[in-house]
């Protein structure tokens, strides 16, 4: 069967409010909840809407009811939480709004450093409180894995084995992983929300403290602090409002029936593959048309594989583009010499919300409000947030009217 | 041995229904994966449908225990729940089992130099009791 191109949401919705907690490392006083209801206020403000004009609301981890109480929004017609990354819930917001389930929504999604993931976020009993009631591992969603640990191909384990298997198979060293670091590193540096904005040499990288051979702690996103949140409703609504809105010209999650990390075959079968047929085939605009581009970097691997994938390059070339595209005055990826990649420092340099800031920094970048690092003229962004097995995704964006 | 014995023999496992017998073949020192009882297809993780043919009629069935290194990893931190030791790097490794190309388990490697494990490796199975979780699946170079 050939990917669908039927796409009766073409430009018929728009992110129209933008907004976020600020990202950090040393946030102890917040809460998961805290930090949504940051982003949701911000975002709402933006876009010029109060509680009563949301009737439609859609979050990751902190539940849409939760949201619904704490902002007063008093009646919603339609509300989910999917599991993460932003993509789930941006394509589910895009759906309810295009069908009529509602009419705008606030769409949510937070990181936030639990014991496990940061020595300080360790030391602190509130966290270690607040791991009350979730489950140890991803064993709780029911895809497959039973258990998690030092033997268990799972999560963060698993990308490094992958890059591991990458470098082997198509003969790249570690720098070509380094250059997608350092070209977030650099970016990084224009955007006063990143948590890490002093410069990256490739001597500091390939001097990286090694975690998950060949992935150092360079190559692994930022665990922070941090909310997004967006408020989607329909283009038409849109003109009424104070935001140049920002079009969903395509949307696509895409998965395989490798949704597992180590019973994934080969590359060709991870989900970022669906991504990129369906996505083109329901899109009118073509890579050409790319002004942005923001493949996800939570693991610096994934972002060469979305290289391959979305159609610069073939499998296991993806290495060798980035280095052919490296503009060395500037330490940063430039395509054909003109369109940048993670503007904003990514998860490796802004922090890891799971593609969230990457598509914040889209929607900012086409609005023409990313200030010093502003693309001029930028009209079209691909986004493609989440990695090889159960969360890869895709956007084709263009600025509106 | 009942279902409360299995599931204190594996406390910390998100142990069910579908994935019992696996354990319980742990426990006898057996790997056993499910197979379809009607096109012999091999799955993994166990599950209650053949993905092939969708026959519900699938059987945990012991393997060679035998297979190939597709992925590794040199863990440098990490948990030390499970004795392992990161002063040189802990070895994590997928193998694909000798019965079906994708068949894949994710374990450790016993008995090596971790720096001389090597992708393309044939390694056999080692069922160990480790000290409060159960016995789980790991790997061991061939002779
Ligand atoms: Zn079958």
């Amino acid at each position: 069967m050939s990917p669908s191109r039927r796409n009766p949401a073409r430009d018929q919705v728009a992110i129209v409010g933008l907004g976020r907690s600020a990202y950090g490392r040393d946030r102890l006083g917040c809460t998961p909840g805290s930090l949504v209801l940051d982003a949701a206020i911000a975002a709402a403000r933006d876009a010029g809407v109060g509680a009563a004009d949301i009737d439609g609301i859609c979050g990751s981890t902190v539940a849409a009811g939760y949201v619904q109480a704490a902002l007063g929004i008093a009646r919603v017609s339609w509300f989910s939480n999917p599991p993460s990354v932003i993509g789930n819930q941006i394509v589910a917001a895009v759906a309810a709004v295009n069908s009529g389930m509602c009419e705008t929504a606030l769409v949510y999604h937070n990181a936030y450093r639990m014991p496990f993931a940061s020595r300080s976020a360790g030391r602190d009993p509130m966290r270690r409180r607040a791991m009350l009631g979730l489950a140890e591992t991803r064993s709780a969603w029911g895809t497959g894995h039973a258990e998690s640990g030092a033997n268990s191909m799972f999560g963060a384990n698993a990308y490094a084995a992958w890059a591991g298997r990458y470098l082997h198979d198509y003969g790249y060293e570690r720098d070509t992983l380094g250059l997608i670091a350092i070209n977030s590193r650099t970016n990084a540096a224009s955007n006063d929300n990143a948590v890490y904005r002093e410069p990256l040499t490739m001597q500091d990288y390939l001097a990286g403290r090694m975690v998950r051979d060949p992935l150092s702690v360079y190559d692994m996103d930022i665990p922070v602090d941090a909310a997004d949140a967006f408020i989607i409703t329909t283009t038409e609504r849109a003109r009424y409002l104070a935001q140049t809105p920002v079009l969903v010209h395509a949307a696509t999650l895409g998965h395989t029936d490798y949704g597992i990390e180590e019973q994934l075959v080969d590359l060709d079968h991870a989900g970022q593959v669906v991504v990129a047929e369906r996505l083109w085939a329901k899109s009118e605009l073509t890579l050409a048309d790319v002004d942005v581009f923001y493949p996800y970097e939570g693991f610096s691997n994934i972002a060469l594989s979305w290289f391959e994938n979305v159609g610069y390059c073939g499998r296991g070339e993806g290495g060798a583009f980035v280095r052919q595209h490296w503009v060395e005055d500037e330490q940063r990826i430039l395509i054909h010499g003109r369109i940048p990649v993670n503007t904003h420092g990514g998860s490796l340099s802004e922090g890891g919300t799971q593609g969230a800031g990457h598509l914040y920094e889209a929607c900012l970048q086409l609005r023409g409000t990313a200030g010093i690092r502003q693309v001029p003229g930028a009209s079209v962004a691909l986004v493609t947030p989440g990695g090889y097995y159960f969360n890869s995704q895709g956007f084709v964006l263009r600025r509106g009217a | 041995m009942t279902n409360d014995e299995l599931l204190d023999a594996f406390p910390g496992v998100r142990l069910d229904q579908d994935n019992a017998a696996y354990y319980r073949g742990l426990l006898d020192g057996e790997l056993l994966i499910n197979r379809c009882d009607d096109c012999a297809t091999w799955h993994f993780p166990a599950r209650s449908a053949c993905p092939r043919c969708w026959s519900r009629s699938v059987t945990p069935t012991a393997v060679a225990g035998t297979g190939t290194i597709v992925l590794l990893t040199m863990l440098h931190q990490g948990s030390r729940k499970e004795g392992a030791d990161y002063t040189v790097g802990h070895p994590l490794v997928a193998v694909e089992l000798d019965e079906q190309p994708g068949l894949r388990l994710g374990g450790t490697v016993l008995g090596v130099d971790p720096r001389t494990v090597q992708l393309g490796e044939r390694v056999r199975i080692v069922i160990r009791r480790l000290e409060g979780r159960g016995p789980r699946v790991d790997f061991e170079r061939m002779p």
